[in-house]
């Protein structure tokens, strides 16, 4: 797995460039986004969360809305719109976001707003490598609208480093994109080929900036008509090219150069019960599949999961493949997205949590990992294999103790930090539910056992009930317990 | 009052003796008038107490070279250790065993005379860190007198011998502050260790030395830390233990187990659940090992261990040893007793008392699925078509480097890390992985594959790697399958092309064999 740093763009600079009538009409269209946010606290999930901020960029678009990345109206408690030339500030609120391909679309209460704009066209087609593009937005350098211009440099997949989970289409170009460039449009003679959104910082690489390309914007945009996003779906397999001439042999493929190996389908997958480990996939809605796991579409060399990129919830997708050398057609419906979110960061949610004894208790994610910084090799082998070793068949959510707040019932637990649950009193927890459920039948004992040797942690219920005011008290802890990670807000309609 | 008067006279005697420029420096003399005789005094009577006795060190040269565990047909370029031997009776020197690991030739050389001799271990212990030498040349150590072993506790003053170039004995005062059950570095296997704190000079040729009390053998140098001035030493005691196991003439049974792991009794809630009433001591058994003498004993997971032998165990696994105070329980077991002694274990189950004889045992290394340390043994490999198969070892992991617990392969640490629970019941004998690749015709597309555990080929599982030449005869469609955990999930080579390449990637490669499965 490749890991890379991204930065995240919340600040200005400032750039003009000569394109009278475009620019007049594009400037009305375009906005500056403050955001107050408050990121969720898992050290102490049962305290509200720090309060910060930023700023980002947006254009309005079609139906009364305005579009921007997910990452600038994260978490947020308060947003504050303004357009070039009006002194007022707007209130905004989110209608609907989506984490896994970092878009949002904003709704502004009053109504005069959008008079005089004009919402921003999307271009039909992908932008030509080494033609011209301008960027629009809020970046760091001034305070007023910023152009920045370059070429499309190359239009590839790439990990989407607001969830840090999801790949999708990028057009990368070297017009300088900064932060505060967020959630500003991208355009070529006069229409919308991206939104601009990530980046890599100068000692890393230079002139490398990332846009949201319109075919990523255009399936947000249809996934929302409804009025609910219903994520990306996925395939939820893995595949390897099938480049051995002695394989393809063993296979029953033929000489030509058509075919990858699915080597992985997982259970809780879509593929699930179509498509087995061991098949050859030939052909993906008709498209054939070369051997290095490229397909052709829209006059375009693209990887196949790019196939899949297009579908929404209900549709299906169609496979020739290969099974103990015959041929056979599968047909895999898109009914659920992937279930387990823990390898992605999450926003808008409020920590999950369970405190008994002055024991905390949390489900393993990639936000509670990065707050904790924990180096046990278990919890990191839990949290990598989660997928490919199907972890999640025993363990749906891993509870793991993060942490212990002293008192005398727990002094001497201390070395139990970073244990992972694997049952109390007898009872397998597979979900901090379970947990929450075990402690509250009532016992003389509490045995807790940790996953692998050791021994087991030994609550006495008379200890628990007089250690629970007293820690309540002395920590300012409000509640016991978190199960709902919704975080209701006023800045978000449903 | 005595010991440290006695402490300050030595520290004196010790600097003179590093700072002591011989003779020429008559100015220095007159500078320090009334230090400089007795200075001068006592490094003669130093001097002479060294022409008068004969050494009973002597100075061990080793040259070593490790297998190459990443291309393990070929070994590591060679390096040379120096070290100072103790002379033992019976002709023979005892140094640590880190020292010859994985040693290609030995030398001994008089400090005396220069004179040399080659010499072979007789004795090695990875676990306990020590070995036996013997000179090719009889006769040899006639000349030396064999040091007898000392009985040296917390707060005596230690000698640390080294030896200058020109073959002198040169000396160290130091302090032995702390005797407890510590790990030691090859196998993390917990023996009593001492530590003292010294101003020891690092000195070429100084691997390991011994360390004396009154002329007798205290202990090896193990490790020393001139930042910290910390020495570790493996203490007489355990010097004592190997040397009489070494004198049985079968095989060498190293120091016992009990074959389990505890977790201290002090929590108040857990000693009431465990059924404990009475008293404060005792530890909580957490796991027992398989075919260990604890499982032979019908001990179980849950049971309080109060006390072994005569020795009471208290709430964190110590007890009161006469000479050390409060030491792990772990000495008595393993360096009070030997391979096959019953000792009675004093346990309580559910709350009730009972005594439980458990025969004490070492359990071999080499029945662990990973094999926790493997020296002075070629690594086992077989090369199939370019695919690298090789068996899971501690050994390879540490190829990664002293960070190899960060660096290595995640499944493996994680494997060898928790082996006990995740192979509890496993058929295998070791874990078979495709290591990495050498590219050949028959790897096109697989280049880049490395670091895959091996389950299966042609459908048959591998218990090791001999396995392979029995699952290789049962391809039936002319190609062999290599089944893999994860992904890629198979690669697969051609039967007639695996054997046609051999000699290519024997040429290209430069490869002895192509397999070695001894």
């Amino acid at each position: 797995m490749r890991r890379i740093t991204w930065l995240f763009f919340f600040l200005f600079a400032f750039h003009l460039r000569a394109f009278a009538i475009s620019i007049a009409e594009i400037r009305k269209s375009l906005v500056r986004i403050t955001t107050t946010s408050q990121e969720p606290n898992f050290r102490t999930p049962w305290t509200p969360g720090s309060i910060s901020g930023g700023v980002g960029a947006g254009f309005v678009i079609s139906g009364k809305r305005i579009l921007t990345n997910a990452h600038v109206v994260s978490n947020a408690r308060f947003l504050s719109v303004e357009r070039e030339n009006d002194p007022k500030h707007y209130i905004a609120r989110v209608l609907q976001i989506a984490h896994d391909c970092d878009l949002a679309v904003l709704s502004i209460s009053e109504p005069k707003f959008f008079d005089g704009t004009v919402p921003l066209p999307f271009s039909g087609k992908l932008p030509q490598i080494e033609s011209s593009v301008s960027v629009y937005g809020y970046p760091i350098g001034g305070e007023r609208l910023s152009v920045t211009t370059g070429v499309v440099s190359r239009v590839d997949f790439q990990l989407y480093s607001h969830s840090a989970a999801d790949s999708h289409l990028t057009i990368q170009t070297n017009a300088a994109i900064n932060p505060g460039n967020s959630g500003g449009p991208v355009l070529q003679e006069g229409k919308v080929v991206g939104v601009a959104f990530q980046g890599y910082s100068g000692d890393v690489a230079q002139n490398t900036g990332y846009m949201i390309p319109v075919p990523v914007i255009h399936r947000f945009l249809k996934d929302i008509e409804d009025g609910h996003y219903d994520h990306y779906m996925d395939l939820s397999i893995t595949t390897f090219p099938l480049l051995n001439q002695a394989q393809r042999a063993s296979l029953g493929l033929e000489e030509d150069s058509r075919g990858i190996y699915v080597s992985q389908v997982a259970s809780a997958g879509s593929c699930a019960g179509a498509l087995q480990p061991g098949d050859v996939i030939l052909s993906i809605d008709g498209h054939p599949v070369e051997s290095d796991g490229f397909v052709q579409l829209d006059g375009e060399r693209v990887e196949m999961p790019e196939v899949v990129e297009r579908k929404f919830k209900g549709d299906t997708v169609d496979f020739d493949i290969l099974r103990d050398k015959m041929r056979r057609s599968v047909t895999v419906k898109f009914d659920r997205p992937w279930p387990y979110q823990l390898q992605c960061s999450q926003y808008d949610i409020r920590p999950r949590y369970v405190l008994f004894g002055g024991l905390l208790f949390q489900p393993l994610n990639r936000n509670f990992l990065e707050t904790y910084q924990i180096d046990d090799l278990r919890v990191h082998y839990l949290y990598d294999f989660f997928i490919s070793e199907e972890i999640y068949k025993e363990h749906p959510e891993v509870v793991v103790l993060s942490s212990v707040l002293p008192d005398p019932i727990n002094t001497y637990l201390n070395d139990f930090r970073n244990g992972v649950v694997e049952n109390v009193n007898g009872a397998k927890i597979q979900s901090l539910e379970d947990l929450a459920t075990a402690f509250q039948k009532p016992a003389d004992y509490y045995v807790i056992k940790m996953l692998g040797e050791g021994r087991p942690i030994v609550l006495e219920r008379a200890a628990v009930e007089a250690a629970h005011d007293r820690i309540q008290t002395r920590y300012k802890v409000r509640a016991d317990q978190n199960l709902r990670d919704a975080v209701e807000t006023t800045t978000a309609e449903n | 009052m005595n010991m440290i008067s006695r402490f300050f006279a030595a520290g004196a005697l010790c600097a003179a003796a590093i700072a002591f420029s011989p003779i020429s420096a008559g100015s220095a003399r007159a500078a320090t008038a009334t230090a400089a005789p007795v200075v001068v005094d006592k490094q003669e009577k130093v001097a002479e107490a060294n022409k008068d006795q004969p050494l009973s060190a002597v100075r061990v040269i080793v040259t070593c070279q490790p297998y190459d565990q990443f291309r393990p047909w070929s070994k590591r370029p060679p390096f040379q250790h120096r070290a100072v031997g103790a002379v033992l009776s019976g002709s023979r020197v005892l140094v640590t065993a880190e020292l010859v690991a994985n040693s290609t030739y030995l030398e001994l050389e008089n400090p005396d005379t220069a004179d040399k001799t080659p010499a072979t271990v007789e004795r090695v212990d990875y676990e306990s860190d020590l070995a036996l030498l013997k000179p090719s040349t009889a006769g040899f150590l006639d000349k030396f007198k064999p040091i007898d072993l000392a009985d040296p506790s917390v707060g005596d003053d230690l000698a640390f011998w080294q030896l200058e170039p020109n073959g002198t004995l040169l000396s160290t005062r130091g302090l032995l502050t702390t005797a407890d059950v510590s790990r030691y570095p090859v196998d993390d296997t917990a023996l009593l260790l001492f530590r003292a704190t010294s101003s020891l000079q690092t000195r070429d040729g100084s691997f390991t030395s011994p360390v004396v009390k009154g002329g007798a053998l205290a202990g090896m140098l193990l490790r020393f830390d001139p930042r910290t001035q910390n020495a570790d030493v493996i203490p007489a005691p355990v010097i004592s233990h190997f040397l009489k196991a070494a004198a049985n003439p079968g095989a060498y049974a190293g120091f016992p187990r009990a074959g389990l792991l505890f977790a201290s009794l002090r929590d108040p809630q857990l000693r009431r659940y465990a059924g404990l009433t009475n008293g404060n001591g005792g530890v909580y058994i957490t796991y027992i090992a398989r075919d260990g003498a604890a499982e032979q004993a019908g001990l179980q997971v849950g049971d309080v261990v109060l006390a072994v032998g005569d020795c009471h165990v208290d709430q964190d696994g110590n007890y009161r040893d006469p000479r050390y105070g409060k030491i792990s329980i772990v000495h008595v077991i393993s360096t009070q007793h030997f391979d096959g002694d019953v000792v009675p274990f004093k346990i309580a189950r559910k709350g009730q008392e009972q005594t439980v004889s458990v025969k004490l045992s070492h359990p071999d290394p080499a029945k662990s699925i990973i094999e926790p340390y493997s020296i002075d043994k070629a690594p086992r490999y077989y090369i199939l078509g370019g695919l690298v198969f090789q068996e899971l070892s501690r050994q390879y992991l540490k190829e990664w480097g002293p960070e190899w617990f960060k660096k290595a392969p995640e499944r493996f640490i994680y494997f060898d890390r928790y082996q006990a629970e995740l192979f509890k019941d496993d058929p295998r004998r070791r874990i078979v992985i495709l290591s990495h690749v050498l590219p050949s015709p028959c790897t096109v597309g697989y280049e880049e594959l490395n670091g895959l555990v091996v389950e299966k080929i042609n459908g048959m599982p591998l218990k090791d790697l001999a396995d392979i030449d029995a699952a290789l005869a049962k391809s039936a469609d002319g190609f062999h399958h290599i089944r893999v955990i994860g992904h890629p999930r198979e690669i697969v080579v051609d039967a007639k092309q695996v054997r046609d390449v051999e000699p290519l990637l024997i040429k290209n490669y430069g490869l002895p064999e192509i397999k070695n499965l001894e």
